[in-house]
């Protein structure tokens, strides 16, 4: 589905991206972690379009994307979720999710049509109640939700996911989990950023680690956490010694 | 923040005041950086079909008024009105830009400037009928506009007001310098009686009735986009440009597209403008106090919605006419200061309160200012 080759962004001197390839497989779940600053958030805003990258290639589901604008990487299916949530203040949840209907790969016509629709993802994420709401009457649970409802109106075939369980507790990390499992189970192909081990875990067929802008190591989960490189110079001695 | 919203929906009485805060801030924030106040949320929240029909209804009424109203006018009275029309038509076509998209454009007098100049120079020079000329200086505006939003467009906030300033300022001496086509400094004449006129000159009757038209057609334009798909991504962009474009939403074919759009209405409103003075001097066509107008009337009557720049534009037109009239000394200082306070009082502008209000059922102003936080 997805075909990262020798992707890189310098800013400046520094290189937040340097020389990163690898695939992922339809159907796949990727989890992508790494310390603060290892260019975990770089790396999908060059996938995504909001960066362009200074050498590499990015291909999707065999279209080349590489430095393609934003829209036209929405328009060629693929999703994503901010790390901060961006709503449309404006704008009711309905409204929100309504865009992404509008202008995404499916490109409605109508108003009408576009907001019956909307309905429909709202009910997919458990927000039905609120479609009449405004984005800043949601508790943060909700506001995630929201932010998934955004990106599925894409109907996108690869879902990149920024760091969606930041700032959730431990009770509401479960209704996203048991999401993104519902969309794993319906074949969807996801990438996950994410610094919550507990959902990397629950969530990833595979992850991924950058240090330095580079890959460090990609595996199964289980081999990639119990690395010893992985736990001396990212995750730390506290982590590695409540795993045992 | 993360946490003060868990926290917060711990405590049941907290959560209610919390939500009660949060729902205003973001209009308020918006509202306070240079009047970026989101459509209302009347015309959002209410489901799409119902009574429909009302708005269009309502306006139908008006322009029949206002037709009906031509023959109960003194002369005088007539070139007020028609003013008015002009600069409700003025108010709606930056209402596009700077209230809808968010993109405040200082410059946008150009616009009117150049379709004024287009008329003026197709008509004395190459002998084309006003009707000719209308569409032609609206056209030319446009693909002004399309030129410099390309560059300036992806400016955001002050830098792009700044940018649109200076390509104002830039275009005006461009025309000043051009002396055998605009005629310079001191003006170009259009004819509008004898052998050299292409069209005569309308009268206070036809130009009463162009600016009811041009202003009917920009009130228009305006409420069909809002309610448009293209209404709708022109908002995103206002209120998250990053998301809409993650969204699949061209932004910069929109911004470019309704900026032209933009500069093609004013450019009409130039153009009749230019035929109405008969001689135009770029001192007075570009003059800087037309864009400020623009955006005092968005403002105090609510940007990024249909009604608020007609409210506007009439309230001040015709309260700083009553001034001139009858405070002929202290007239600008007068109006200035109905202007502060009018924006001290409703920063979120008339139609945007009104909704707000009528919600809420709270209509106090002071607790209006505590929202916005001014």
């Amino acid at each position: 589905m997805l075909a990262v080759q020798g992707l890189s962004r310098r800013f400046g001197g520094l290189h937040a991206v340097a020389d990163v390839s690898f695939t992922v497989p339809v159907g796949q779940t990727l989890g992508i972690i790494g310390p603060n600053g290892a260019g975990k958030s770089t790396l999908i805003n060059l996938v995504t379009g909001h960066l362009r990258p200074s050498a590499g290639r990015v291909e999707v589901a065999g279209q080349d994307l590489t430095g393609a604008r934003p829209w036209t990487v929405a328009k060629a299916g693929v999703a994503r979720t901010f790390q901060i949530v961006k709503p449309f203040r404006g704008m009711t949840v309905r409204e929100n999710v309504a865009i992404g209907l509008l202008y995404g790969r499916q490109g409605m016509r109508r108003m009408t049509a576009a907001l019956t629709a909307a309905d429909e993802v709202l009910d997919r994420v458990g927000l039905a109640g609120k479609a009449a709401a405004t984005p800043g009457e949601l508790t943060i649970t909700d506001a995630r939700r929201l932010e998934f409802a955004k990106a599925l109106a894409l109907r996108p075939r690869l879902l990149l996911l920024d760091e969606v369980m930041a700032g959730l507790r431990h009770t509401e990390i479960d209704p996203s989990l048991e999401l993104i499992h519902r969309l794993k189970a319906e074949g969807m192909t996801i990438i996950a950023v994410e610094h919550v081990m507990k959902a990397i875990l629950s969530i990833s067929d595979r992850v991924l680690v950058l240090h330095q802008g580079r890959v460090l190591t990609d595996g199964a989960p289980r081999d990639v956490l119990s690395d010893p490189r992985v736990i001396e110079a990212y995750l730390g001695h506290r982590y590695a010694r409540r795993e045992q | 923040m993360t946490s003060e919203r868990g926290e917060a929906a711990a405590v049941p009485g907290l959560t209610r005041r919390a939500d009660a805060g949060r729902d205003e801030v973001p209009d308020g924030g918006a509202a306070r950086h240079g009047g970026k106040a989101p459509p209302s949320a009347a015309s959002t929240r209410s489901p799409v079909t119902q009574r429909a029909w009302l708005p269009w209804a309502v306006g139908g009424l008006v322009l029949a008024a206002c037709f009906g109203l031509q023959s109960q006018l003194y002369a005088g009275q007539e070139r007020t009105v028609a003013t008015v029309f002009m600069f409700v038509g003025l108010a709606q076509a930056w209402n596009l830009i700077g209230g809808y998209t968010g993109y405040a454009c200082f410059g946008q007098v150009v616009f009117f400037g150049l379709g004024g100049y287009t008329t003026a120079a197709l008509m004395a020079h190459a002998h084309v009928s006003f009707w000719l000329a209308l569409p032609a200086s609206g056209l030319l505006a446009a693909i002004w506009a399309a030129l410099i939003g390309l560059p300036l467009l992806p400016l955001k906030g002050h830098y792009f007001a700044v940018a649109t300033l200076g390509v104002a300022e830039g275009t005006r001496e461009v025309v000043t310098n051009l002396p055998s086509l605009t005629g310079g400094g001191a003006g170009i004449s259009i004819p509008t009686v004898g052998a050299d006129a292409t069209t005569g000159y309308l009268g206070n009757d036809g130009f009463y009735v162009l600016f009811l038209l041009l202003a009917a057609v920009s009130v228009l334009v305006v409420a069909i986009v809002s309610a448009s798909k293209l209404g709708f991504a022109l908002r995103a962009i206002n209120q998250d440009e990053d998301a809409a474009a993650s969204l699949g939403v061209h932004t910069t074919r929109t911004k470019v597209s309704v900026f032209a759009l933009s500069g093609f209405l004013t450019g009409l409103l130039g153009a009749a403008y230019g035929f109405q003075q008969v001689t135009i001097f770029p001192a007075r066509l570009f003059d800087v106090n037309f864009t400020v107008l623009m955006v005092i009337m968005v403002i105090i009557g609510g940007s990024g919605t249909v009604v608020g720049p007609v409210i506007g534009a009439a309230f001040l037109q015709f309260v700083s006419e009553y001034l001139r009239q009858h405070f002929t000394e202290a007239h600008p200082f007068i109006l200035g200061a109905i202007v502060i306070v009018a924006v001290i009082l409703l920063p979120q502008g008339v139609v945007s309160y009104a909704g707000s209000a009528w919600r809420n059922r709270d209509f106090s102003l002071l607790d209006n200012i505590r929202k916005y936080r001014l």
